[in-house]
């Protein structure tokens, strides 16, 4: 190989090199979920994903995972004479489906409480509207996170992002069986001495698929014939299941 | 064994589900009430939303008493003149029971009237049939007329005034004569009852057949299930419909688990003296009545509790 042809040679090595580099190459967090699609259908008791990346700057990891806002509904029982009746019914708008924090360490010893609130952590700081506006609303807001946090959809887990000597790291993400569909956020955040140096934000989608996506369509999109439908196919079958069963005396 | 349900939007264990329904099914064939009062409840407990346990277990009651029905009509139990004019009556009470709910709802007392009806209707029914059915019971080996016709001879006011009544009517099947508003205003009452208890009546008006009406219980256990497929069907239907929260997936396994819970219940049905039925269906009854009684009573672990809006 000539001279010259061996710098064309390098020149394209190089070339090369620059094409393959990837976007985030510059940034000193990356990371990629797998899968970025979690399926619903009639097995489904729940799901993974994987959260693997790597940083570049020293520092411990926060990573936030949102699911997709839901609306409830919060009672409170009150008491009648001998009675515990249901008293005031509020509607809790605009929150989060789910909320799961994972970190190298618990995230109050990272980050300072104005940090937290700046980037969203606490979970029990998580935006809400209550309609409508109760009297004591500090009381439905402890009892919706309380509840959240009993059910198992807002939790931290402190110590769950495992980060390795060369900057890599990875977290499972366990999600529940009974899982809200949409778009969940999960944000990234690098911490070093009470601070956020770096951050980067990714996402995955939860979707019904299957027998499941078509019967929830015909459900909400044709209620009517599917209610006079499948009221009608549940008679015959009681007739057809009790006609075989039947064996005349 | 786990299934995800994609109107109530959780999983659940299938086995339970079946369970339920065989359950269910077992009393309705027996003693010819849908359930729901029982359905309800157990689908609640187990996590699933009410506004569909309360849909899908009207779905199901539909199925169940299309099924139980059909067995009853095969045996001859259906007085189809008697159900018709139920029916008649359950429908106009369903339909002014609708707007009564609607203005519970805005007072915002809906929630407490319905678990006080349960209560109420529950323990007074079951009481009574309890305190009826057990001394009959214990006297069960002594030579007697049958308990249809012992119950028959003495009448109550309320028989008497129903007989008195306009409108008068003979239900062969049933052996009686009667005025019709007597089974129009039970199946009105019931109608009543359905729209706000989203249940189908039949712990109600088996009782007022046997002891108002005075009907052979074998009769008013089918005549009831062929007045409540109709009522249930309706409210299934509607609740599709208005609410979309009939889960199919739900129904399909109640109504398998109580087909085959139905044909045991019939079966049983035709070997048992009339009385033991009764005392069975006051048992269930009173059982029920004492949880919802406990339910009010005790203080909860937490006065607060969560409904996820469905969508």
């Amino acid at each position: 190989m000539t001279r010259r042809r061996r710098m064309i040679f390098i020149l394209l090595l190089v070339c090369a090199g620059l094409w393959q580099r990837p976007s985030w190459a510059g940034e000193v967090l990356q990371f990629r979920l797998e899968p970025a699609r979690v399926e619903i259908s009639a097995a489904f008791a729940g799901a993974q994903v994987t959260a693997t990346g790597s940083m570049s700057e020293p520092g411990d990891l926060v990573l936030k995972v949102a699911g997709p806002l839901q609306d409830v509904s919060l009672t409170r029982k009150t008491r009648l004479g001998p009675f515990w009746v249901a008293g005031e019914t509020v509607k809790v708008r605009g929150a989060a489906s789910l909320l799961f924090l994972y970190a190298t360490a618990p995230v109050a010893t990272l980050l300072s409480a104005a940090e937290q609130q700046k980037y969203g952590l606490p979970l029990e700081g998580a935006a809400l509207r209550i309609e409508p506006q109760a009297q004591a609303p500090d009381d439905w807001r402890g009892a919706f996170f309380r509840l959240r946090e009993q059910a198992g959809y807002y939790r931290e887990h402190p110590g769950a992002l495992k980060l390795r000597e060369n900057g890599q790291f990875s977290a499972h993400i366990l999600l529940p069986g009974d899982l809200e569909t949409g778009t969940y956020t999960v944000e990234t955040l690098i911490v070093n001495s009470g601070k956020v140096v770096g951050q980067a934000h990714g996402e995955f989608k939860v979707q019904v698929v299957g027998i499941e996506y078509w019967i929830w369509n015909a459900v909400h999109d044709t209620p009517w014939p599917f209610g006079i439908l499948f009221t009608l196919a549940a008679m015959l079958l009681g007739v057809v299941l009790s006609a075989i069963s039947y064996r005349p005396r | 064994m786990e299934l995800f349900l994609p109107i109530a939007h959780m999983d659940v264990n299938i086995v339970l589900i079946l369970l339920y329904g065989c359950l269910v099914g077992f009393l309705s064939g027996l003693i010819g009430v849908g359930g729901g009062f029982l359905i309800t409840p157990l689908l609640i407990f187990t996590g699933i939303p009410p506004i569909v346990a309360v849909s899908s277990g009207a779905a199901q009651m539909a199925g169940t008493a299309a099924g139980a029905s059909y067995l009853h009509w095969r045996q001859g139990n259906i007085d189809v003149k008697m159900g018709l004019v139920l029916l008649t009556g359950s429908w106009l009470g369903a339909g002014s029971g609708v707007y009564l709910a609607n203005m519970l709802l805005r007072a915002g007392q809906f929630g407490n009237v319905v678990i006080f009806l349960y209560a109420i209707l529950l323990g007074f029914v079951g009481i009574s049939m309890l305190i009826e059915s057990l001394p009959a019971v214990l006297r069960a080996g002594a030579p007697a007329a049958s308990p249809a016709r012992a119950a028959a001879a003495s009448k109550s006011w309320l028989r008497i005034w129903v007989e008195r009544l306009p409108w008068q009517m003979a239900f062969p099947v049933s052996e009686t004569r009667m005025s019709a508003l007597g089974p129009l205003a039970l199946g009105a009452a019931v109608g009543v009852l359905t729209s706000l208890m989203g249940v189908g009546g039949g712990f109600i008006m088996v009782p007022v057949m046997i002891y108002v009406l005075k009907m052979p219980i074998k009769i008013v256990v089918g005549t009831s299930l062929f007045q409540l497929l109709f009522t249930t069907a309706a409210v299934s239907v509607m609740q599709a419909g208005v609410n979309h929260a009939v889960d199919p997936v739900l129904a399909l396994l109640l109504i398998l688990g109580s087909v085959f819970g139905t044909r045991f219940g019939a079966r049983l049905a035709l070997r048992l003296p009339a009385e033991k039925l009764r005392l069975i269906f006051a048992l269930v009854v009173v059982a029920v009545a004492i949880r919802m009684v406990v339910t009010l009573l005790v203080a909860p672990g937490d006065v607060y509790s969560m409904t996820i809006e469905l969508r």
